[in-house]
């Protein structure tokens, strides 16, 4: 094959001259447009630099709707835990509605979740029989609204330790380290 | 040139799918809740430790109080400053001042200090019923300010928060 002069050849096999007239510019701007890959391919690298860089491994936890989470600066990453859900007065284990908590700010005065305690203990009891032999974490995390009252987090906490979670921690959203 | 502009748009694709765009937490804290007496389990004869009590039942000062099984050992008020700055729709609050104190008090009280200690000082967080759960978070987040250096079995320094929250249910 023969070494051709560069130039533009779309669409002129098409033996229409309104088409090449059209394709080479005619009287007005070219259909065809150059890009400059240089600046293509900075784009792209900075791109995949932001994206590596914000890219966590660690899968996102679904918030409930309607909770506003605290934020602070000194966490721990996320671990894998029944997730129970303060929001309004409605309270959710892993997503399922268990109970309220209008009686526990009707009376001001902690009390057990009977909802929350025995999903708590079934859930309890299916890991021991899922991992036997095995140290059982006893972790539960909380998610909260930031304005809900010690009374509601004080019960909810108390019925998660009676329901064999002594461990409780407490979900926030990450605030960016200031130097102190 | 193509196939590395191909790579690239993978690439891109893939991070923007998979991409966490909020970053979740938490804080630890072990629940302090009253139980039934238990007079036929054996108990450890364990040396009774210092533990830092902080009381947030005012609202006008802070409590802290340094027990050894029950004994007061020293008392401080510290001053109640909340300082609330809005992170979007989220009034975030913090206790510097508190912060600052704790750490005083861990310097001069606090009992686990060296590297090599495995074991850590214990806090014991007290509320009211009344007090919203983002100033509680603001208490614990100050507490867990304060860090020390702790050797891992590799050997190697890592600096770690210096006391264990508990979180009191009384």
């Amino acid at each position: 094959m023969p070494v051709q002069e560069p130039g533009r050849r779309l669409m002129h096999h098409v033996h229409l001259k309104f088409v090449k007239k059209r394709v080479s510019g005619g009287n007005h701007r070219s259909t065809n447009a150059s890009l400059s890959l240089t600046s293509m391919i900075d784009f792209l690298v900075v791109t995949v630099v932001f994206l590596l860089m914000t890219f966590s491994a660690s899968n996102e936890t679904p918030v409930s709707k309607g909770v506003n989470l605290p934020k602070a600066e000194n966490t721990l990453d996320m671990i894998d835990a029944p997730i129970v859900a303060v929001s309004g007065s409605q309270v959710m284990v892993d997503g399922a509605p268990a109970g309220n908590t209008r009686a526990i700010e009707d009376a001001k005065r902690m009390q057990r979740i009977d909802e929350v305690f025995n999903i708590l203990k079934s859930k309890r009891e299916l890991w021991k029989q899922t991992h036997p032999g095995k140290e059982f974490p006893a972790v539960v995390v909380l998610q909260v609204d930031q304005e809900v009252q010690a009374v509601v987090v004080k019960s909810v906490f108390q019925t998660a330790a009676f329901a064999g979670y002594p461990n409780v921690s407490f979900m926030v959203n990450v605030l960016p380290k200031t130097a102190h | 040139m193509i196939p590395m502009i191909d790579l690239l748009m993978v690439t891109i694709s893939f991070l923007l799918i998979t991409a966490v765009w909020s970053h979740m937490a938490r804080l630890n804290a072990d629940a302090q809740v009253p139980g039934p007496p238990r007079p036929t389990d054996e108990i450890d004869k364990v040396p009774p430790e210092k533990q830092l009590h902080i009381e947030m039942r005012s609202p006008e000062k802070f409590v802290l109080i340094w027990k050894q099984s029950g004994t007061v050992i020293s008392t401080v008020d510290v001053p109640r400053k909340d300082v609330i700055q809005m992170e979007g729709s989220v009034r975030v609050v913090r206790f510097p001042d508190l912060a600052a104190k704790i750490t005083t008090e861990w310097n001069s009280v606090g009992t686990h200090k060296d590297a090599t200690d495995k074991k850590f000082d214990q806090a014991i967080l007290h509320t009211d019923n009344e007090t919203p759960y983002g100033a509680i978070v603001g208490v614990i987040d100050a507490v867990y300010q304060i860090h020390r250096p702790l050797q891992t079995p590799s050997g190697k320094i890592e600096s770690l928060p210096a006391f264990n929250m508990t979180f009191s249910v009384n």
